[in-house]
């Protein structure tokens, strides 16, 4: 899309960037001024973290848990850092369900936007709540033995795919609300997802499970992603377990981008 | 320059129900054309086929020159669009919006952003326009839409029910901008509205739908004109009924009256009604109570359809 108003553009950014940057700050002040819709999805894997860490502090005793001189908090923070952004991805996803429900979409759609900016636009918040969400998290988790031994480079690789996994999960909840039309529909994925964690090794090491718990967990490509970030944390900085955990982040951020773009595509072909 | 906007044979269908059926309309530079229905007689889906929201099963339609289908991208790029339930964010301010509204609309910064200021007085929220949308008035949100779809100075201006569920006064405030954004701007209009006085008030010429179908087209006078005669109602004093009676006929059908009272249908319209205060006067005659009944825009609707639109759509 090209169409200008004649005579009126004095801005050299090309208008797709400037009409994605808008839309990426409306959702970003949007975020800001509902702290209830976010803060929830915050303290909660904090807690989760904070009893698990608490009740199974003995696991990391085993031997092959967790490296000498790290702790079982640190095992947890990816697993703190990926439920953030699950919820926040679904959540930023959830909040284009809220715009067609309001018409806000229909608003978005009537005018000559840039179709793609209007994706663009939601899932950029969500990866930039992401990367809050990384950063606190970290931040929060620091002075009760949250390090990680790979330093700063081992935390922007945290925070990498915490922003790129943001991407997938918002595009995911987003390609739901496009098709449903319903924030309530992209509410009831979560739940799904957070199955999903569990049957990986985000909150316990592969090693002590058994049976077909065992199996799934290691095969789940969120064991994959997850072991990769978590190697950053106990094990110091590392190339190929950074594009280990970027890849599947990647891979799930290109299927749900996929899936998010043949929603809106179909949205505004049908004219809901 | 060829009609703003120009709808031949537009059909839409939602599996098997027909909300739109075979609609032709013309809609002239320049003029304000009030759509008038009931609830679910098809206005919204016709305006979200005209503003691309929704593509029509079969039929044409043109605005500001271009193929709503095939041209959809020009056509949002001339038009602006207000739609039913002002859906404004409620988390922005005034002044984000419009500013939003500018980027959106490839308008660069500085200009942008001193059209916003201007709109944001234009409509009376300069001293709102901080303030989050979500604390705003029923009447501030529909003044704050108009200022939104005003943003590029489009050439035709959709307004899909603009004043439901507005307050007498903010709805009179709304008309009048709509009047002077039409005079002043020289924008065509397409007012969707289900209320009859609206669109009496608004319209240049009206176009009644009911179940899909346009049933009636003109200008409200014309319409109603159609339907019949206005009636004058006249009190006179007793002694001088049957004189004002030989007088009255001159000037139309006599019509049905409670005891006491003159009734006639003024065969020249309500324009007959000077000829008639002059005679009287001529005349003599003391005129106690006048009063001259004109068909309504419920009337017209009521001869095209058999029901009364009139609070149909409460």
């Amino acid at each position: 899309m090209t169409t200008t108003v004649a005579g009126t553009r004095a801005s050299h950014m090309p208008l797709f960037v400037a009409q994605s940057w808008a839309l990426v700050m409306r959702a970003v002040v949007r975020f800001v001024r509902q702290p209830a819709s976010w803060i929830p999805g915050m303290v909660f894997p904090l807690l989760l973290v904070a009893v698990n860490s608490s009740a199974m502090s003995r696991v990391a005793t085993l031997p092959g848990v967790v490296p000498p001189g790290t702790t079982f908090l640190m095992f947890l923070l990816p697993a703190a850092i990926i439920q953030g952004v699950m919820f926040g991805g679904i959540s930023g996803g959830a909040e284009l369900a809220t715009d067609i429900q309001t018409g806000f979409f229909d608003r978005l759609i009537s005018s000559p936007v840039s179709r793609p900016s209007i994706l663009v636009g939601r899932l950029g918040g969500a990866m930039a709540f992401g990367a809050f969400q990384a950063v606190v998290f970290q931040l929060i988790l620091w002075p009760f033995g949250g390090d990680v031994v790979g330093g700063i480079a081992g935390r922007l690789v945290l925070v990498v795919v915490a922003v790129v996994l943001s991407l997938g999960f918002g595009a995911l909840a987003a390609g739901i609300a496009a098709r449903t039309g319903q924030a309530e529909a992209v509410q009831g994925f979560f739940p799904l997802v957070f199955i999903s964690l569990f049957l990986s090794s985000c909150f316990f090491p592969t090693e002590l499970m058994s049976g077909w718990y065992q199996t799934v967990a290691e095969y789940n490509p969120i064991s994959v992603m997850v072991d990769g970030m978590r190697y950053q944390v106990l094990e110091g900085f590392s190339w190929s377990e950074a594009a280990q955990s970027v890849g599947v982040a990647a891979i799930i951020a290109v299927l749900g981008l996929w899936f998010a773009a043949a929603g809106v595509r179909k949205r505004i072909a049908v004219g809901g | 320059m060829s009609a703003p906007i120009l709808v031949e044979d537009l059909r839409r269908t939602f599996d098997d129900i027909t909300a739109v059926d075979g609609v032709d309309l013309e809609v002239h530079d320049g003029e304000i054309f009030g759509f008038l229905g009931p609830n679910g007689a098809g206005k919204s889906t016709i305006v979200r086929m005209l503003v691309t929201l929704l593509k029509p099963t079969s039929g044409r339609a043109r605005v500001a020159g271009f193929d709503v289908v095939s041209q959809s991208a020009q056509v949002r790029s001339s038009i602006g669009v207000a739609l039913q339930d002002a859906a404004i964010d409620p988390l922005m301010t005034g002044r984000e919006l419009l500013r939003l509204q500018a980027v959106l609309h490839g308008i660069g910064r500085k200009d942008g952003n001193e059209r916003s200021e201007r709109l944001l007085e234009r409509v009376g929220l300069t001293e709102a326009a901080d303030r989050l949308v979500g604390g705003y008035s029923g009447g501030m949100r529909r003044r704050l839409d108009l200022a939104l779809a005003l943003m590029h100075e489009p050439k035709v201006l959709f307004l899909d029910e603009p004043t439901t569920g507005l307050d007498p006064m903010s709805r009179l405030n709304l008309w009048e901008e709509v009047r002077r954004l039409n005079t002043e701007f020289g924008a065509t209009v397409f007012l969707t509205t289900q209320y009859l006085e609206e669109a009496d008030e608004l319209a240049h010429r009206v176009a009644i739908i009911d179940h899909g179908r346009i049933v009636r087209e003109g200008t409200p006078v014309a319409l109603k004109d159609q339907v019949g005669s206005p009636t004058l109602r006249l009190d006179v004093p007793g002694e001088q009924y049957e004189v004002a009676r030989d007088l009255l006929v001159q000037f139309g059908e006599e019509r049905a009256a409670r005891s006491g009272r003159l009734a006639v249908g003024l065969d020249a319209g309500a324009t007959g009604m000077r000829d008639v205060v002059r005679a009287l006067d001529e005349a003599g005659i003391e005129v106690l109570h006048m009063e001259l009944d004109a068909p309504s825009l419920d009337d017209v609707f009521a001869e095209a359809t058999g029901r009364r639109l009139e609070g149909a759509g409460e």
